[in-house]
């Protein structure tokens, strides 16, 4: 009995141990404590279901007639640059991970790309959205995450198509590493469509009154105004554009909107402002609409997704940076198939061919810098108390209601 | 000769970290980490330790010794090619001297609490002033990892940022402990000695406090430049105002010369070791609870060691061992 109970034991042992030493190991630093934290969690849950779909449901990567299963590698960062360092040198020295998930934040993902370099490991980012990230001239750090430079462009594609009219622009951005990527981004794109920049200016951090550079604003009469920087200024600046009755057509503001806190805050004034983002639950990026758009799908469904992310995270609603967290593992994956090795160098070169479309969006880098150029921001608007999805179109849940004070429910 | 004795054993833990990192797989980084905190308890050891003084935004040297190798590394790589690594030391060197100077010619003639807020003052003026103004790329920071490249060549900035930058960090550290050890040796040494114990009474024998207070300022702010210099920008390859003048830094500092003893020689070096290593295995071991448990084993060490670790061993230790250990 005894011998047929080890028998037992060691044949169900067997094959866990086999998968385990033939895992493709995927890893990097993340930061479960300190600044980055709230970001931090929801990236590791997106990664955990992101494991745990290629290896239960797709039955692991494809390399040949190989199904090979993939191994998540983590260490908390804390939120801080040295430890980036070090904890990258460990995980491609003593763990052997070859595909690297950057940390959080852009400069914590360039605190660790010198080491990934020297290493000649990949480094995806996936929350380094720094547009001068890939402007170093790295070879192997990639992007899954949107570049800032990009955040502002969807508005004015929206309503360049809804408007052809609509001319003067007004940017009120936080003074921030990442607001003014997204500015300096965007002003190029407003020149390259004919728009003008009538006003222009950036608040300090933790701003406490706008309304002196609101009044100033509103005597340029703009239009649209594209601004913001994080969750508490952007409410601020929402909530003062009330107060003093600046009227425009549009108010793109970064991070606030997408939050539900926002609408809780500000109630029926909520209503008609967009904020672009990365990925929103309803979103509908699936297998038909990407054959729509003649690009093959890969990964679960956004369904799945947010039902597991729940079971794993014990209820947590998922947001983009789980979704992003997500993708970067499936780009290494079909990276990986496409390449049919594991050798990195082959991996980086078929990263520049891959082309396809998870439930977060397309995925598709500039093979020349690696940055993410094929994902697109989406707009969610606040309508009638409730966050839709108004752009792009194959992606809508709701059509965008312009000029905003058309907007039900204002 | 004998004076020099008590430099062996800062030189040999030192070398022991150097050669670990060297030697071992996977080892550098975490041993260039140990490296820093040492290096960071040891410079700011030389204000604290000697004087007594809490300085609360010390992180504003090393974020202005950062900018000073990032603003030679990013406009003068053109003409200056590698010279631009000893030039942007130079820089750092002056401009956190300059900074020391300024701050402390007004500062250090305030006493406790008011010193402490001045200072935190001065670093929080300092981050908004070049948030503010735009000054060296303002709020957007400098990222030199291209300018690097350019200088260097892809294989040799790679080696710069990740082995240089950590060997010239161990060279500031064997400094920084050789001028703590000079002064503590000196008749400055005994001046220190006497007005960190009581400033009035020092004053009053006819030491010129201000004098004393300034020169340990400088020497540690021009030190905590070098180190901003090298570990972040040369390493890090970039500065951005928000993660240079973070505070925390400071607040680290304190904790690795209270942890290994302030006004010693070792202790700071001990404090960085214990900090850095305890840290490490934990984020490693226990991943997203490191922290929980890094907080009441520090207390627990304190707890233990009132007087930091170096102090205890000092005092519970025999006369021939008190040379050596200082």
């Amino acid at each position: 009995m005894k011998i047929r109970v080890l028998l037992l034991s060691i044949l169900l042992i067997l094959p866990s141990i086999a998968t385990a030493g033939e895992a493709i190991l995927i890893g990097g630093p993340i930061s479960l404590s300190g600044k980055y934290a709230k970001e931090g969690e929801q990236g590791f849950i997106g990664f955990k279901v992101a494991e745990k779909w290629v290896n239960e449901v797709y039955g692991g990567v494809r390399i040949g007639n190989r199904r090979v299963p993939i191994r998540y590698v983590y260490y908390d960062d804390e939120s801080k640059k040295e430890n980036v360092t070090s904890l990258v040198e460990r995980l491609i020295k003593v763990d052997g991970v070859r595909f690297l998930l950057a940390p959080y934040s852009s400069g914590l993902t360039l605190a660790g790309a010198p080491v990934a370099e020297k290493y000649g490991a990949l480094y995806m980012s996936h929350g380094g959205a720094s547009d001068r990230i890939f402007e170093q001239g790295f070879r192997y750090v990639v992007q899954t995450i949107g570049p800032a430079s990009s955040y502002q462009r969807s508005v004015v594609d929206m309503v360049k198509a809804i408007d052809p009219s609509a001319r003067r622009v007004a940017l009120l951005f936080e003074d921030s590493e990442f607001s003014r990527t997204v500015m300096m981004g965007v002003k190029g794109y407003l020149k390259e469509k004919g728009m003008k920049i009538v006003f222009e200016r950036a608040y300090p951090r933790n701003v406490k009154d706008l309304t002196p550079v609101l009044t100033e604003m509103k005597a340029r009469r703009p239009e649209i105004l594209l601004g913001g920087g994080h969750f508490a200024d952007g409410q601020l600046l929402a909530k003062q554009m009330g107060d003093l009755g600046v009227d425009v057509k549009a108010a793109s503001i970064l991070v606030a909107p997408t939050l539900p806190a926002f609408a809780k805050t500000l109630g029926k004034e909520a209503n008609g402002f967009i904020a672009p983002a990365h990925w929103e639950k309803g979103v509908r990026f699936n297998r038909e609409n990407s054959k729509g758009i003649g690009l093959g799908y890969f990964g679960p469904s956004q369904e799945w997704f947010i039902r597991e992310f729940k079971k794993e995270s014990g209820g947590l609603e998922p947001e983009y940076h789980a979704a992003n967290a997500m993708a970067s593992i499936l780009a290494y994956v079909k990276a990986i198939e496409l390449a049919g090795t594991t050798d990195v160098d082959r991996v980086r070169d078929a990263m520049d061919r891959l082309h396809f479309v998870p439930f977060y969006g397309e995925w598709k880098i500039d093979p020349e810098t690696g940055k993410q150029v094929g994902h697109k921001m989406i707009l969610i608007q606040w309508q009638k108390g409730r966050k839709e999805i108004v752009w792009p179109e194959e992606a809508q849940t709701a059509r965008p209601c312009y000029p905003m004070a058309s907007c039900p429910g204002r | 000769m004998r004076q020099y004795i008590p430099f062996l054993p800062v030189v040999a833990i030192y070398g022991t970290l150097f050669l670990t990192g060297l030697l071992l797989e996977g080892m550098w980084q975490p041993m260039a980490l140990l490296a820093f905190y040492g290096a960071l308890g040891q410079v700011f050891n030389i204000f604290l330790g000697l004087t007594g003084y809490v300085d609360f935004g010390y992180v504003a040297f090393l974020a202005i010794g950062s900018y000073g190798m990032a603003i030679a590394a990013s406009s003068l790589y053109e003409d200056l090619g590698w010279w631009i690594v000893p030039t942007g030391f130079v820089l750092a060197f002056i401009m956190a001297s300059f900074l020391s100077i300024a701050v402390g010619a007004i500062a250090l003639r305030l006493k406790g609490a008011y010193f402490a807020i001045a200072t935190i003052g001065v670093s929080e003026g300092l981050r908004y002033l070049i948030e503010g103004t735009g000054l060296w790329g303002g709020s957007m920071g400098i990222i030199v990892s291209r300018p690097l490249r350019e200088a260097f060549g892809r294989e040799g900035a790679n080696s710069l940022s990740t082995f240089w930058a950590d060997s010239i960090l161990y060279g500031i550290a064997l400094v920084a402990a050789f001028i703590t050890l000079m002064i503590l040796k000196s008749r400055a040494g005994y001046a220190f000695l006497a007005m960190r114990e009581d400033e009035e009474a020092a004053r009053v024998m006819g030491i010129d406090t201000t004098r004393y207070k300034l020169l340990a300022f400088f020497i540690s702010a021009s030190l905590g430049g070098l180190i901003g210099a090298s570990a972040w920008t040369l390493k890090m390859n970039y500065v951005f105002p928000s993660d240079v003048f973070d505070i925390v830094y400071t607040i680290e500092a304190i904790i690795i010369v209270l942890l290994g003893g302030s006004g010693t020689l070792l202790g700071p070096l001990v404090g960085g070791l214990v900090y850095g290593a305890l840290k490490y295995w934990l984020a490693v071991t226990f991943p997203g609870l490191q922290l929980l448990l890094f907080a009441p084993l520090i207390l627990v060490i304190i707890v233990a060691f009132p007087q930091g670790i170096i102090g205890i061993l000092r005092e519970r230790m025999g006369s021939a061992f008190r040379g050596v250990i200082l």
